[in-house]
């Protein structure tokens, strides 16, 4: 289980996260939906610490931290805990699609080689990528290397994975294939927390839903509740803007 | 002027200009492996911003290229025995080929810090990140991830640089280091015969640059792998 208890942060005078909660179950996938500049990608990095935000608390499984006073140490633990699949991939280009999904099992897991390779290329498989394990990054296309940034953090088995708009930077004939493989390893109980901006996959592969807007969450509940029954005025305003073709009973 | 033209002189100097060619790389080679240790070492400061050390690094590093090679040679050859004679350290016996060494080696580095620090800089921020993010510390992002690719962008650079200094190695014979040149000149001494002297040096210090070029382009070839190499076709 994973829990966040109000989280702040600001970038110079700009308070962008204005004290967020949020508990996300185990097997639980919880879309974050928001305006942009409404602070989604900026939570997501406060939970792995890629930004240390100013206060608050987060505990992951039997790790509790606090975010002011958390040390290397607590840091690292909890990013042992996490994976992240980022916008624009972020794969290692020095390395073949195989070794980017080997990299964390063998330095950071310890893993003997040969385990490590065989479990990551079960994973490739999975992702669809098996025909391109010894291909580098630059060799692929955008939808191929979303699939091994996938498949790298799959691979870790993670308590949680967040993906940062994993579609967003990809050709719209290239994002079916990636939100596919998402749906298949949500399906297998893998708990994730999910900033996107598509609507339709939001709403198919969501458990819980939390709108955010300018630092706080607004309103959150079952997709059935928030995509068709919204309460605030600031979600029903999102979603009739971005969704304009769907019903609401608003 | 020296006596008249011998083309034959040319090449009867080449093989005993040539059995000093191993001076000439051994100077090379030991200024470019002290360069990399001291260009690493000067960039590390910069690179993580470290106040003090940062400031140091940043005037070594404008005093080497604000001045010229043998005036840096000249300066440690007659000021390094100074300086260490006042810690007690007797270095009138030491052989000027170590100075040489030393000079070369600082002087590479000087450069070779700006170039890794410029090449670090290169690779993108996300690639920290993700290493971070799969729960690498700080230095295995560093070696395993950034440094390779670090490296790969600046040997271009770091090549040419290489290349430049096998030149400059030939400045050592003003302090009295029998390397190729230094051989020649006494040979041209000897034997009032210069120009041909000078045109075996050239010969040789071409071709040796032509060698080091191509062993560095296909080095460059075989590191630059992972770079896109046909299309995407899908
Ligand atoms: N490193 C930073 N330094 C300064 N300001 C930042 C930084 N990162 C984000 N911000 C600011 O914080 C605010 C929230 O940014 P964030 O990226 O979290 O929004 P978002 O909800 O992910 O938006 P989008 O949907 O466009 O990705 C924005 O106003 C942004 O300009
Ligand atoms: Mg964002």
């Amino acid at each position: 289980m994973i829990r966040l208890k109000n989280i702040k942060k600001s970038f110079g005078k700009q308070m962008v996260l204005k004290g967020i909660d949020l508990t996300v179950e185990k097997g639980e996938v919880v879309v974050i939906l928001g305006p942009s500049g409404s602070g989604k990608t900026t939570l997501l990095r406060c939970i792995n610490f890629l930004e240390r935000a100013d206060s608050g608390a987060i505990t992951i499984g039997d790790l509790s931290v606090d975010c002011h006073r958390a040390t290397k140490k607590e840091i690292l633990a909890l990013r042992r805990k996490t994976a992240m699949v980022f916008q624009h991939y972020n794969l290692f280009k020095h390395k073949t699609v195989l070794e980017n999904v080997m990299e964390g099992l063998v330095v950071v897991q310890k893993w003997p080689v040969e385990r490590a390779k065989e479990r990551s290329l079960q994973i490739l498989e999975k992702v669809g990528l098996s025909q391109q394990i010894d291909m580098y990054p630059s060799q692929l296309s955008g939808g191929q290397q979303q699939r091994v940034g996938i498949a790298r953090a799959l691979a870790l088995n993670p308590e949680v994975i967040l993906f940062d708009e994993p579609t967003s930077a990809l050709d719209p004939e290239l994002v079916g294939e990636v939100l596919s493989v998402i749906q298949k390893i949500a399906r297998e109980g893998i708990t994730m927390i999910v900033v996107t901006h598509e609507m339709g996959f939001a709403r198919d592969i969501s458990d819980h839903v939390v709108f955010m807007d300018n630092g706080v969450v607004v309103e959150e509940g079952k997709p059935n509740e928030i995509f068709h029954a919204p309460k605030e005025e600031r979600t029903k305003q999102f979603l009739k803007r971005i969704t304009p073709e769907w019903r609401y009973s608003i | 002027m020296g006596k008249s033209f011998d083309l034959n002189l040319v090449f009867d100097f080449l093989p005993k200009l040539l059995s000093y060619l191993h001076i000439t790389l051994l100077i090379l080679v030991g200024a470019v492996l002290i360069g990399l240790l001291v260009g690493f070492l000067a960039a590390l400061p910069r690179i993580y911003n470290i106040p003090v050390l940062r400031t140091l690094s940043a005037i070594y590093v404008s005093f080497i290229r604000g001045t010229p090679i043998l005036i840096q040679l000249f300066l440690v050859y007659y000021g390094l025995p100074e300086l260490l004679k006042t810690i007690q350290i007797d270095v009138t016996h030491m052989s000027s080929l170590v100075f040489v060494i030393i000079t070369y080696g600082f002087s590479i580095g000087a450069l070779f810090s700006e170039i890794i620090r410029a090449a670090v800089s290169a690779v993108d921020r996300g690639q920290t990140e993700a290493a971070y993010a799969i729960g690498m510390t700080p230095i295995a992002a560093f070696v395993r991830i950034v440094l390779p690719q670090a490296l790969t962008i600046a040997f271009p650079n770091f090549a040419n640089l290489v290349i430049s200094y096998l030149k400059d190695t030939s400045l050592a014979f003003y302090i009295g280091v029998m390397d190729m040149t230094g051989r020649g000149q006494t040979l041209g001494t000897a034997t009032n015969h210069f120009l041909e002297v000078y045109i075996s040096l050239a010969i040789i210090y071409y071709a040796v640059c032509i060698l080091l070029e191509k062993c560095f382009s296909l080095l460059e070839t075989r590191m630059l792998r992972y770079e896109r190499q046909f299309p995407v076709s899908q």
